[in-house]
């Protein structure tokens, strides 16, 4: 079993009262709580300091830490004789310490006793994981494999290693949603009922699509003669290129609306796709390009500062 | 390794309170008080509280924020409106950015 120094993740002292570990904490939750904090990597210390807290927070656990002795953090230990016999833990090389006193302090308090923990039962844990999906996959559904071997924190407390587990993503998810798999979650113990599992959907960047809700953006670059005299140009879809029809004297920044080609809602229905004109000048010209633009200023009346009273 | 179905936790599916409970690890007087606080907006269906599936996301920030920082129902109801409130205007901004041009 690999050491955790409990002590050490809330930056307190050994010989610690137990006001100054709830103040610790406290201050450190509030930095690293994943539903307040956005900074990178704040999930995981939180998983840390909640683990930590959990087992000092409360006196018999805390007992049973401290006198498991003092060794480096990640160093490999096993608990005495002794302090086996003492708590009726054994066997738990390959354990992980926070699981070790997530389920002790269920057992003995509940039983009143540190043997009496069979024939207790406890639902297991609800597991919460993220699962990457490309807009495509979103919008067909779309099978992903989980692995949940990283600890994850919820409604109970803290567990270690749940091994893979393959769910079905039904069409529709949009950024940000969340799904709920029941029975996928950890085990229970004692006959427990299975905990479940909560995905969130995170939509990887698309090279053409940006993603609003279940309606998509695309950037439509046209010719400045596209937008002047009109064009009917295709466009690419989630389900295959459209035409579409620029109406002579559109303008950058309009939005043509394509009805139903977004994202597919969950049963029927899809959101829309919206292309964003974007009036691209060319930068490169031939001779014969060139004098006709030269043309074009000296018979053109057009003033497009005119509403300024022809003042930039 | 089975494959199972996934569901939506949208306003389109309602969840009884013990539901709720169960999946949030709230007690049922803490979603009861978050209900008069006005954080849920369950429908009422003959004598019992129907509420969307979405509130099972929040209910268990809820939990997670009451076990970290041990909030009462006030503070709870608090923090979980400026979350909500941070939420719509990050949703507002991301989509502001899908219009703007690169």
């Amino acid at each position: 079993m690999k050491y955790k120094d409990y002590y050490a993740i809330l930056g307190v002292e050994r010989g610690a009262s137990e006001a100054d570990i709830k103040k610790a904490y406290r201050k450190l939750a509030r930095k690293y709580h994943p539903d307040v904090s956005k900074e990178a990597g704040a999930e995981e210390k939180f998983k840390e300091v909640s683990e930590a807290y959990q087992t000092l927070s409360d006196t018999e656990k805390r007992a049973a830490y401290d006198q498991l002795g003092s060794y480096r953090p990640g160093e490999d230990f096993r608990p005495s004789q002794d302090w086996e016999t003492r708590f009726g833990r054994e066997g738990f090389e390959d354990f992980d310490l926070g699981d070790l006193f997530a389920h002790f302090g269920g057992y003995s308090r509940r039983s009143g006793g540190a043997h009496a923990g069979r024939g207790f039962k406890m639902p297991g844990q609800d597991y919460e994981a993220t699962a990457p999906l490309t807009l495509e996959d979103a919008a067909r559904g779309t099978e992903v494999e989980l692995n949940l071997s990283a600890p994850s924190m919820s409604a109970g407390s803290m567990r270690g290693s749940a091994g893979k587990t393959r769910v079905r993503v039904p069409k529709g998810a949009v950024d940000g949603q969340r799904l709920r798999v029941p029975g996928k979650g950890g085990p229970g113990v004692g006959g427990g009922l299975a905990g479940d599992l909560y995905l969130n959907i995170k939509l990887r960047p698309h090279a053409l699509f940006r993603p609003a809700g279940h309606d998509l953006y695309l950037e439509l670059p046209i010719a400045p003669w596209e937008a002047v005299l009109g064009a009917q140009i295709e466009v690419p879809t989630l389900d295959g290129r459209v035409n579409l029809n620029i109406r002579p004297g559109s303008r950058s920044g309009q939005k043509l609306r394509l009805t139903g080609k977004g994202l597919p809602k969950p049963g029927s229905g899809a959101g829309d796709l919206y292309c964003v004109l974007q009036i691209v000048t060319p930068t490169k010209l031939s001779d014969r390009e060139k004098a006709l633009y030269e043309e074009l200023r000296k018979i053109s009346a057009f003033d497009p500062r005119a509403d300024r009273g022809g003042a930039a | 390794m089975t494959s199972t179905s996934l569901y939506f936790l949208d306003d389109d599916t309602y969840i009884a309170l013990d539901e709720l409970t169960q999946a949030s690890g709230l007690e049922e007087r803490q979603i009861v008080e978050l209900v008069e606080f006005g954080v849920f907006e369950p429908r009422h269906h003959a004598n019992d509280l129907l509420f969307s599936a979405r509130c099972i996301v929040k209910a268990r920030q809820a939990a997670r924020l009451q076990r970290a920082f041990d909030l009462d129902s006030n503070g709870l109801a608090l923090a979980l409106t400026y979350l909500d409130r941070i939420e719509m205007l990050e949703q507002q901004l991301r989509k502001l950015e899908c219009q703007l041009l690169r």
